[in-house]
């Protein structure tokens, strides 16, 4: 009980009812060759919604988050993400890709930039800031994700929990709409878990729209709005942690939870 | 900008800011003693003994070999003393050497400041230095008694020899902490060199090539011109030294490095000119039509691209920048100055490039700086190579030798290395066109020795250039050593790229970075660090390659050591005397390039991630 309280005030005072779509899957496809990855995923995400996918290794979770910022392509389907469709027009992809932050499970920092630099590069490039004025940036978002000592080492000297806090800085510091995060404490140590999930609930907390990628229940049960449960490419079952975890529908949903928990 | 002073990257690697401060040292392995060195390494066992009493023999009769051919009296060594001038700038006329001490001058300036900047400085342990000592010392008494040599200069040699191993067995115990700066030992060693020079009676030797050609052969020192122009370039260097230590902490670094790689890029442009530069050069054309393009493409580019570099400008941009592109394309179907093709051209890739460098009032600024230094090269490389009174070979040739060997090479790494990466980047492209074109040039020039290509361009191309346009074969020959390695360093900057994971691409993507900004940014800087050693490798085989340009007839360092001094009436059978002094400079460049290129790696961290 007492973590659906905390539940409760984290997702506290924002009107979800009345908020706009902002990432809209219908019909979403994909073939990896023969494999079909994606079989008809259908659905949407409301402005400051916090959406966390689980499912099964392998069902497709990696290949559809990835699918909203382009880095892999549909085959059929539409996906609009805040109003603009993607295809193979480059301006509306960038346009989207720096609307739309995104947090890998491997990190992936830039080994032969600073920390600052990692975090100031796209803001300078991208979004044309002044680069002063990018670095302030970079070093108010070191403070918010706790690390602000690190702006002069290199990503290699970071423990893996500062790095991954690095990478929620570098995409925050476009000043995205959507945050997507894949399985972003799946390489962590243990003990380096929480520091990242810290940051990703403040995150939720300020209003900012996630979709998360994750096996860590504890978070989607205290932070998650919606969760989306996903196998063989489908979506199979979609609601609320409380609908998830105490009474789900589908007998896979039952398989997969009795599994893990 | 304080904070980013001590984000340079050799901060990383002392290892005392990562470890906790007071972590334990590891225990000491007690050295060795010589004796019980001797025994583990080299007599083993048997088997081992014998390896090494078999191997110590044949090292020292070769050895024994090798001297007695450098001592024999038969030997012609005058030959090469006296043909110092021949050897390093062939037939440069000696009232303008003043030329070649300025261009020297002035790179060893820029070499004393980077040295300092780039902290090339080590500290070295005063113990270790008596060691080499003690080996450098013992092995002249080795040669000493092996060497054919007189009972005089036998017990001169020895007393040198135990004068150095006797230095360096004192220097051996020295306090196990004491260090001295390798520069301090460098520029000793240099000075003793030098010193050398006006007190050791080497004897003065000189070629003096009149209608008939005298030879001079004196005792006492070398004469005055060699003596004091290299004193002067050592007090040069390490005056630059003292120079650069001192403004180093005055500016910003970053800048002043940025600056100084600009100078090494541009410098030698200009001292290729002062050097080369025919007395009675024309500087009509310069005047009346190289200058007054350039001006117009610096002032006329740079405003059109400060206006495309503006963030705002969308559409039109890219429709006035493929303007521009097929203006350029159009200039080829009229008459006109090549080089206004070739500029318009430039201009448009930079056009095309603009958006992705675009933003405020200073990164715009920076990009037509750029603009105007590409400008700056581009003119002076193609004034340079329009002019035929520069560097006029063969026949009437100015200069020769090792200075052409070193001009050959540089302008080869200076402009292959940025034509490798873009073939790298075109053959690992996503346009199939481009992929094409570079796999088919890397594959055909990588299929054919590089003597062919060498003949090709100095016998072909020359026949099929239009009419008007004059190639020096000078020219010529560097044109084909660029194309040769551009497509060797392609392949390594290629490994590099392969080595770059798709992670990275992914990341930079998903912070919006167009495809430019991610090669430019993320993906080069990191495949280049990987690509290092081999090309570095690649660079030093380069330099080695020089030598064939003796084949196709051209007067280099070797050419003139096998051909042309054996060649004087004087010096009839002296070509093994001379080889060998040309496969000793070699080896010294070669040895220090690879040495160097050690440092190089270790400071950029390969291996570091
Ligand atoms: N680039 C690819 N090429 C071929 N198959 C792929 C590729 N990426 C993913 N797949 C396949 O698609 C399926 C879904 O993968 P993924 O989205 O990574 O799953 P999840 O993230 O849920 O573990 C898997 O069976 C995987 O093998
Ligand atoms: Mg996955």
């Amino acid at each position: 009980m007492t973590e659906n309280e905390t539940a409760s005030s984290i997702r506290g005072d924002r009107d979800l009812a009345n908020a706009q779509d902002i990432i809209v899957c219908e019909g979403v496809s994909k073939w990896f060759g023969d494999f079909q990855a994606l079989n008809n995923v259908s659905a949407t995400i409301k402005e400051q919604e916090v959406v966390v996918v689980l499912g099964p290794s392998g069902s497709g979770k990696s290949t559809w988050i990835r699918c909203i910022n382009r880095l892999e392509q549909h085959q059929e389907g539409r996906i609009m993400v805040d109003g603009v469709e993607l295809s193979n027009d480059l301006r509306n992809i960038e346009k989207v890709r720096s609307e739309v932050g995104m947090v890998f499970q491997m990190f992936n920092l830039f080994p032969h930039l600073t920390v600052r630099d990692n975090i100031s590069l796209a803001p300078i490039w991208v979004r044309k800031k002044p680069r002063a004025e990018a670095e302030e940036q970079a070093s108010s978002l070191l403070e918010r994700v706790g690390i602000p000592e690190q702006a002069d080492k290199f990503p290699g000297q970071l423990s893996g929990g500062q790095q991954q806090r690095v990478a929620i800085a570098r995409a925050l510091a476009m000043e995205p709409k959507i945050m997507l995060f894949d399985e972003p404490t799946s390489a962590l140590d243990p003990e380096m878990i929480k520091e990242v999930l810290d940051v990703m609930k403040e995150l939720a907390l300020s209003g900012m729209t996630m979709m998360v990628v994750t096996h860590e229940m504890g978070f989607a049960k205290e932070v998650a709005d919606k969760i989306m449960f996903m196998e063989g490419g489908q979506i199979v079952e979609i609601g609320t942690p409380e609908h998830f975890f105490t009474n789900p529908t589908e007998e896979r949903t039952k398989l997969f939870l009795s599994q893990i928990l | 900008m304080n904070l980013k002073k001590s984000s340079s990257p050799n901060q990383i690697k002392t290892p005392s800011s990562i470890e906790p401060p007071n972590s334990q040292l590891p225990p000491k392995v007690a050295a060795l003693s010589s004796t019980e060195w001797l025994k583990a390494n080299l007599f083993s066992n048997t088997f081992n003994s014998i390896l090494t009493i078999l191997s110590t023999a044949a090292i020292l009769l070769i050895i024994r070999g090798l001297l007695s051919f450098i001592f024999n009296p038969l030997r012609q060594w005058s030959a090469t003393a006296t043909n110092m001038r021949l050897l390093m700038t062939q037939a440069y006329p000696e009232h303008q050497y003043a030329r070649i001490w300025v261009s020297l001058g002035f790179l060893l300036f820029l070499t004393g400041v980077s040295l300092a900047f780039w902290r090339a400085a080590r500290s070295v342990l005063i113990s270790q230095v008596g060691k080499r000592l003690l080996a450098i010392g013992a092995f002249i008494l080795l040669v000493t008694l092996l060497a054919p040599f007189s009972d005089r200069a036998t017990i001169i040699w020895l007393a040198i020899g135990v004068f150095i191993a006797g230095t360096g067995f004192l220097l051996k115990s020295a306090q196990e902490d004491k260090t001295i700066s390798s520069m301090t030992l460098l520029s000793g060693t240099f000075l003793l060199a030098i010193l050398s020079l006006w007190v050791i009676p080497y004897g003065h030797h000189s070629y003096i090539s009149t209608r008939t050609p005298k030879i001079l052969a004196e005792p006492g020192t070398v004469a005055m011109t060699t003596k004091l122009p290299w004193t002067i370039m050592l007090a040069v260097t390490i005056c630059s030294y003292f120079l650069g230590s001192l403004i180093r902490d005055k500016i910003d670094e970053s800048k002043g490095k940025a600056l100084l790689s600009m100078t090494w890029l541009i410098s030698p442009l200009f001292l290729l000119f002062l050097v080369l530069r025919d007395p009675d050069f024309d500087t009509g054309h310069l005047f009346s039509t190289d200058i007054p393009i350039f001006l117009f493409f610096s002032i006329v580019g740079s405003l059109l691209l400060l206006w495309l570099t503006n963030p705002d400008i969308g559409e039109k941009g890219r429709v006035i920048s493929t303007a521009v592109l097929f203006v350029g394309f159009a200039t080829f179907l009229f008459q006109m100055l090549m080089i206004v093709r070739i500029l318009t051209l430039v201009l448009a890739f930079f056009a095309l490039a603009a958006p992705t460098f675009s933003g405020q009032k200073p990164a715009r600024i920076r990009y037509t700086k750029v603009w105007i230094g590409t400008m700056v090269i581009l003119c002076w490389l193609i004034t340079a190579i329009n002019t035929p009174s520069t560097a006029k070979v063969p026949g009437d040739f100015f200069i020769g030798g090792f200075a052409i060997t070193l001009m050959i090479f540089f302008f080869t790494m200076v402009l292959a290395f940025p034509l490798g990466v873009l073939l790298a980047l075109a053959r690992t492209s996503k346009f199939p066109i481009f992929r094409m074109v570079s796999t088919t040039f890397i594959e055909f020039i990588r299929g054919v020795p590089l003597i062919t290509i060498l003949i090709f361009f100095s016998v072909m191309v020359p026949l099929f250039l239009p009419d008007g346009m004059d190639l020096t074969e000078i020219a010529a020959v560097t044109i084909a050593f660029i194309i040769f390695e551009a497509a060797y360093l392609a392949e390594n900057v290629r490994g590099g790229l392969q080595s770059v994971t798709r992670g990275q691409h992914e990341a930079a993507e998903a912070v919006g970075m167009t495809n430019a900004q991610k090669t430019f940014f993320i993906v080069l800087p990191q495949a280049l660090r990987v690509a290092i050693p081999p090309m570095v490798g690649q660079i030093i085989a380069t330099f080695k390659e020089t030598g064939l340009l003796a084949i196709i007839g051209i007067f280099d360092f070797l050419y003139i050591a096998r051909s042309v001094i054996p060649g004087q009436t004087e010096y009839m059978g002296s070509t093994r005397e001379n080889l060998l002094f040309v496969s000793l400079v070699y080896l010294v460049i070669c040895f220090a390039m690879s040495k160097a290129s050690q440092r190089v790696e270790k400071r950029v961290g390969l291996g570091e991630r």
